[in-house]
């Protein structure tokens, strides 16, 4: 049975579709372990598998470790170009270089047969270059986040200098990018909703992968009640000093509105929420969103993912990092309006989420982006797509020696 | 007739032109916050984003005639240049345009 290695960066929202898939593969016999340079919580790893850091090769680089995941916070403040920066020089660079030592031993002594990499940690695919590992890339967002950007020829000049010099550092001469698989990127969303310009082969979109079962409490009772639109609201599990800003500009915009407002937020930023919004520190997200008529949420994409396969239409605010890139493609494919966080005006919020309720235009495309996910496959095609690469390249390797 | 020459304009006057064009894009409401200088950084105290950049960029070009050329400045530009970009670097660019 073949032995898969994951290898993740320390973001949950790039570790989540892994779990779904890696519980699969353990399900169905293989050898699952993660790698990573931050310990992950131990209910989320499948049983059977094995989330290893090596702590060891790390010691020294950890203080640097934790001062890159606290400039992640900076985002909100940043702008396009600062956070193309931050993440590739300042993040994607430096934790490749802390943990390429621990990797390569905890890669020798697993012996994969297939290296799975995610698309920000290149050191998994350079790994894998390096001892002749079969590698397949894993992409939780729509690819192309950085759009237009690339266009200007000093900044394609600048990341590709970087990249180059990156593979160079670990003895990898080519002047092709190893940091992702030529032979198999498997991209989180449909083809039709990222709308990406690279039809190669390799590129696989399987849709979004089913999150964990979450058996949060809520109170249904008071849903039941509720007459009018109901609008679900999520700011995901970052972006924390915001969250007080934001939801006042909800509350001056919809308290007297005839909608109602479930938040997943920690209740205790104001003393007293409005009679027609349901807030709560944590929610049971996927099982609350077949009863919403419509999401506000930034664009990241766990939320997006779950309003997508509910069919349900969004208003998006989008903040900082992959989030504008999401919120044009949502835009753009007709399933909801976007307003930019910053100079957010109230009379614009209600506008456009009366706009996105009563317009049926948005619903019709949300269910269509839906269809395309459901047909996309999800883990069934992910698992799918690992165990027949690791076969064909099982068989490869066994013909040769 | 008298031959119209159009009359190049001083710092100060495309200074204060891009201010109305900045207040224009962003909403007054907003800018009402912001100390608008020669040294505001473009996206890092004005904090414009790619749309507003759009827009702002055919009002430049609305008023200080076609031959600037503003998005293909940006796009000749690094990284450092385009985070560091100042509303004064703006000012020289149109004067050496006119």
């Amino acid at each position: 049975m073949p032995k898969f290695m994951f290898v993740v960066p320390p973001f949950f929202g790039h570790i989540s579709p892994t779990l779904s898939v890696g519980a699969s593969l353990i399900s169905r016999g293989h050898q699952v372990v993660w790698v990573g340079i931050k310990e992950l919580g131990a209910e989320h790893i499948p049983a059977g598998g094995k989330f290893i850091v090596p702590h060891e090769e790390l010691a020294e680089h950890q203080a640097d470790i934790q001062r890159i995941l606290k400039m992640q916070d900076e985002g909100p403040k940043l702008s396009g170009v600062e956070t193309l920066k931050l993440a590739l020089e300042e993040t994607y660079l430096p934790f490749c270089r802390y943990i390429m030592k621990g990797l390569s031993r905890v890669a020798d002594e697993f012996q994969p047969d297939v290296i799975i990499s995610d698309c920000i940690t290149f050191a998994g695919a350079i790994c894998a270059y390096n001892k002749g590992i079969p590698c397949v890339t894993t992409t939780p967002v729509p690819p192309d986040v950085t759009g237009d950007t690339m266009q200007s020829p000093k900044i394609f000049e600048w990341q590709k200098n970087l990249i180059l010099g990156l593979q160079r550092e670990f003895g990898v001469y080519t002047d092709d990018y190893v940091i992702h698989s030529r032979d198999m990127n498997i991209v989180f969303t449909s083809k039709e909703f990222a709308a990406s310009k690279d039809t190669s082969e390799h590129m696989q979109y399987v849709g979004p992968v089913k999150g964990r079962p979450n058996n949060t409490p809520f109170d249904w009772d008071r849903l039941a009640a509720v007459t009018t639109p109901k609008v679900f609201v999520s700011l995901g599990t970052l972006l924390v000093d915001i969250r007080k800003d934001f939801f006042q500009k909800l509350i001056e915009a919809f308290a007297d509105q005839p909608l109602t407002i479930v938040a997943a937020t920690d209740p205790a930023i104001f003393d007293k929420w409005p009679d027609n919004f349901i807030v709560q520190g944590y929610v049971p997200q996927s099982t609350l969103m077949p009863h919403m008529d419509a999401v506000i949420c930034h664009g990241g994409f766990n939320t997006v993912n779950d309003a997508f396969l509910n069919g349900l239409p969004m208003l998006i605010t989008p903040i900082a990092y992959d989030h504008f890139h999401t919120a044009s493609l949502i835009e753009n494919a007709g399933c909801g309006v976007k307003l930019r966080y910053k100079r957010l005006r109230v009379s614009d919020l209600k506008t456009a989420m009366w706009d996105v309720l009563e317009n049926e235009k948005y619903r019709i495309a949300a269910r269509h982006i839906q269809d395309t996910f459901i047909k996309a496959g999800g883990n069934e095609k992910a698992t799918e797509l690992l165990e027949t690469f690791a076969q064909k390249t099982y068989e490869q390797t066994t013909t040769l020696s | 007739m008298d031959t119209v020459t159009k009359r190049k304009l001083n710092s100060e006057e495309i200074f204060a032109a891009l201010k109305v064009f900045i207040t224009e894009v962003i909403g007054e409401e907003f800018v009402e916050d912001m100390d608008i200088t020669r040294e505001s950084s473009f996206t890092k105290d004005l904090e414009m984003d790619s749309i507003e950049i759009v827009s702002f960029s055919e009002k430049v070009k609305a008023h200080f005639g076609e031959n600037i050329d503003f998005t293909g400045w940006l796009s000749g530009m690094d990284l450092d240049q385009l985070i560091n970009l100042k509303l004064d670097d703006i000012i020289k660019h149109i004067e050496t345009c006119q």
